[in-house]
């Protein structure tokens, strides 16, 4: 109960100060606009000290940063903020960093106009993200041909790094392992070491949530369970799609009369959120299990009633952070801890790679960091891991984590 | 084509074991339908429009409950007489508040237009423009995502009928629903008030002849209307939580179903929500999930080939 207390109050407490933020940025423009106007008649003298100023780069995050998954896109972007507001203030640096958010809502429909109106700003030189896999494919076709990085945190399908798939991926890379390699962890996990015979897998329509559910069933199924699988689209109340809420009380009824013991969700927290409910009212008392896009706290307050969310199972290639420097710094400025931040640590990791990129070139340009990134030489010690890229845009070796939703808090129990 | 014959045989023999456990759940479903879309004829009825804000209505009725909720409830785990007044309030709460923003978007999307003797296209579009203003602002003041509602009750369930649990949920539904319904066909059929706005649906022009106030009576029609949506608000978010967006679909369902029994038609509107909701419980057993909604709307495309009417449709002009 008294979890339930902190947590609401910790979601407010963040909107608050995202607010606040919003507020502050505001500000900072007004003023920048004003200073601005005041300098005009000194046009001379500002000019004259500028020229021996740091150049200065925009790097942008993509990712949801409004809509039912904006949680997740503001853990990323807390991250890529601190990178650069740490590498801004080192002053190890020949340049300065600029922060640019693109909110495409995680929507790939939405993605393509993001992604055209950050080429056409010439001083941005790479990205982190996209963060969700439909959207980064929607934005492949722009940033490939303009050569700008794409370092995503996140996206984990495992097709944007095929090239017949993604002609497009040119330019995308990934810090975090792909689903080929989540998917059949998870079904090894709940076959092998849950003990799981009759598995129930449900996917929520999306291109993710399908690609991971689709990679358990086939896994689940070689180990010897016996899979049913199931597509309940995602609702427009979490506006990943356009199913209705009405449909998850009938598709718990099917899944306890199949009498599965174990449930995998291939989705998003939000749609798991409504899903868990509606399981604990028609008396589910199986395991359930789901992928990295439920690894947010917002699964735990979107559940009604909250307890259904309990003994939860959540993967995720990322890991909690234990980077107690970062995790001081990334309360400080988001206003939430970063342990329950999923992906924090990764986009911290992934803007630091691309500064630790620009940073070895001596002319630095889009082109240049995409180059430096493919190069064998170039490695990265990061918080999570040490960053190397295969030369499709995979990272090199990586391992699945699984948490555990206990009284309302989500728990690393260790590697699967 | 044996093939076939085992696709139907798994799927009665899976319908066998749930029928009760979906009829139950598509019911209770059916009744929220139903509360929205007597809101939708009740419009439809006095003004001949589609009020296409009413989404909003419940929307609104969801979050101002929510807000009560918490305040009121919090993190204790009510049950007994307590969880009755817990649910009384946010009925009153979400019936109160969609009444309120129902009679706004009268005010502000509708009565100026009839003022001006605008085209039904503009009455369309300014309601859709409410709609979007309304959700948008909810989303911008209390946040994007979906939160949870305080639950003023224990849900468990309370007795069997042929092996399937009757959840709490769906019994608070039921009653609070078949009341909330009963009371407004009494209203319309009884009172002084249900008399103009029968006499307003008829004729508007013979009914302000013979002394009916027509602004009031279509402001009254907007509140009533409103304040079944606002207490289904309240309701629904109650089992699913609340979010800025969540007035979309289930207010499309509800107009599907105020449709199906006929527009205009209050017993009607009832009767095609319960139809809707437990077609579509069936549905998910007969076809997959995703079927659901493929279900639901067509139904509404098949009652609009065959008959245009609805089931209870009686002539348009003479209902509500």
């Amino acid at each position: 109960m008294l979890a339930g207390a902190t947590l609401k109050s910790a979601y407010y407490s963040q909107l608050g100060r995202t607010m606040k933020i919003r507020l502050n940025k505001t500000m900072v423009a007004v003023a920048t606009s004003a200073l601005l106007l005041v300098s005009v008649p000194v046009a001379g003298i500002t000019a004259a000290a500028n020229a021996t100023a740091k150049p200065t780069y925009t790097i942008g995050y993509q990712g949801p940063l409004s809509g039912g998954n904006a949680q997740l896109g503001l853990n990323m972007e807390y991250g890529v903020q601190l990178a650069i507001q740490q590498a801004n203030a080192s002053g190890k640096y020949k340049f300065k960093l600029r922060f640019q958010t693109l909110d495409d809502q995680g929507d790939p429909s939405v993605a393509p106009g993001v992604a055209q109106g950050a080429v056409a700003n010439t001083n941005l030189v790479a990205i982190v993200g996209p963060s969700f896999s439909g959207a980064t494919a929607a934005s492949m076709p722009y940033y490939g041909p303009a050569n700008i990085a794409m370092v995503s945190a996140s996206a984990t399908r495992t097709s944007l790094t095929d090239s017949t798939a993604n002609p497009n991926n040119n330019t995308f890379f990934r810090v975090v392992a792909d689903d080929s390699v989540q998917g059949p962890a998870d079904a090894k996990y709940l076959v092998t070491t849950k003990k799981i015979k009759k598995l129930y897998v449900v996917d929520d329509g999306s291109s993710y949530g399908q690609g991971v559910a689709s990679q358990v069933s086939t896994s689940a199924i070689a180990l010897g369970a016996t899979v049913t699988t199931a597509s309940v689209p995602g609702t427009t109340q979490c506006q990943a799609g356009t199913g209705s809420t009405s449909e998850y009380s009938a598709a718990a009824t099917t899944v306890v009369g199949s009498h599965a013991t174990g449930l995998f969700y291939g989705g998003y927290y939000c749609d798991l959120g409504l899903f868990l409910g509606a399981l604990k009212t028609a008396g589910y008392h199986g395991l359930i299990m789901s992928d990295d896009g439920a690894l947010s706290n917002s699964l735990i307050s979107g559940t009604t009633p909250r307890s259904a969310a309990n003994n939860v199972l959540i993967s995720c290639a990322c890991a909690t952070s234990t980077n107690a420097a970062f995790n001081v710094a990334y309360d400080n400025l988001a206003g939430f801890p970063a342990t329950n931040a999923t992906y924090a640590a990764e986009a911290y990791d992934a803007a630091n790679v691309i500064i630790k990129a620009m940073s070895q070139l001596t002319t630095i340009s889009r082109g240049g960091i995409v180059a430096k990134l493919k190069s064998s030489g170039f490695s990265f010690k990061g918080i999570t891991k040490t960053i190397k890229f295969q030369h499709n845009g995979n990272i090199s070796g990586s391992a699945i984590y699984v948490s555990k939703v206990v009284n309302g808090v989500i728990k690393q129990l260790g590697l699967e | 084509m044996g093939g076939f014959i085992h696709y139907f045989s798994s799927h009665f023999q899976t319908l066998g074991q749930e029928f009760w456990p979906l009829l139950v759940g598509g019911l209770a479903n059916g009744f929220l339908y139903g509360m929205v879309a007597v809101g939708y004829t009740l419009v439809y009825g006095v003004l001949r429009l589609i009020n296409f804000a009413h989404s909003e209505v419940f929307m609104a009725g969801g979050f101002a409950s929510f807000f009560v909720m918490q305040h009121l409830v919090g993190t204790s785990s009510p049950n007994g007489i307590s969880s009755v007044l817990y649910i009384l309030i946010g009925i009153l709460v979400g019936g109160l508040t969609g009444s309120l923003i129902a009679m706004a978007i009268e005010r502000v999307a509708y009565r100026p237009l009839r003022k001006r003797n605008s085209p039904k296209l503009a009455y369309l579009i300014s309601a859709i423009g409410a709609s979007y203003f309304l959700f948008n602002f909810a989303g911008k003041e209390f946040g994007r995502y979906s939160v949870s509602m305080a639950q003023p009750y224990t849900n468990h369930p309370l007795f069997t009928i042929f092996g399937a649990g009757v959840q709490m949920y769906d019994i608070i539904i039921f009653i609070a629903g078949a009341l909330m319904l009963f009371g407004l066909d009494r209203l319309v059929t009884l009172t002084k008030l249900g008399r103009s706005i029968r006499a307003v649906a008829q004729d508007a022009e013979t009914a302000s002849l013979m002394g009916v106030n027509i602004d009031r009576t279509i402001a009254l029609t907007f509140m009533i209307g409103g304040a079944l949506g606002g207490a289904a608000g309240f309701l629904y978010g109650m089992n699913v939580g609340v979010v800025y967006t969540m007035g979309f679909t289930p207010a499309l369902k509800a107009f599907t179903a105020a449709v199906l029994g006929g527009i205009g038609n209050l017993r009607g509107a009832v009767l095609g929500g319960l139809i809707l909701g437990t077609m579509e419980s069936f549905s998910v057993a007969f076809l997959a999930p995703s079927y659901i909604d493929v279900t639901a709307f067509g139904i509404l495309v098949l009652v609009l080939l065959v008959r245009p009417t609805g089931i209870m449709g009686e002539r348009l002009g003479r209902s509500a």
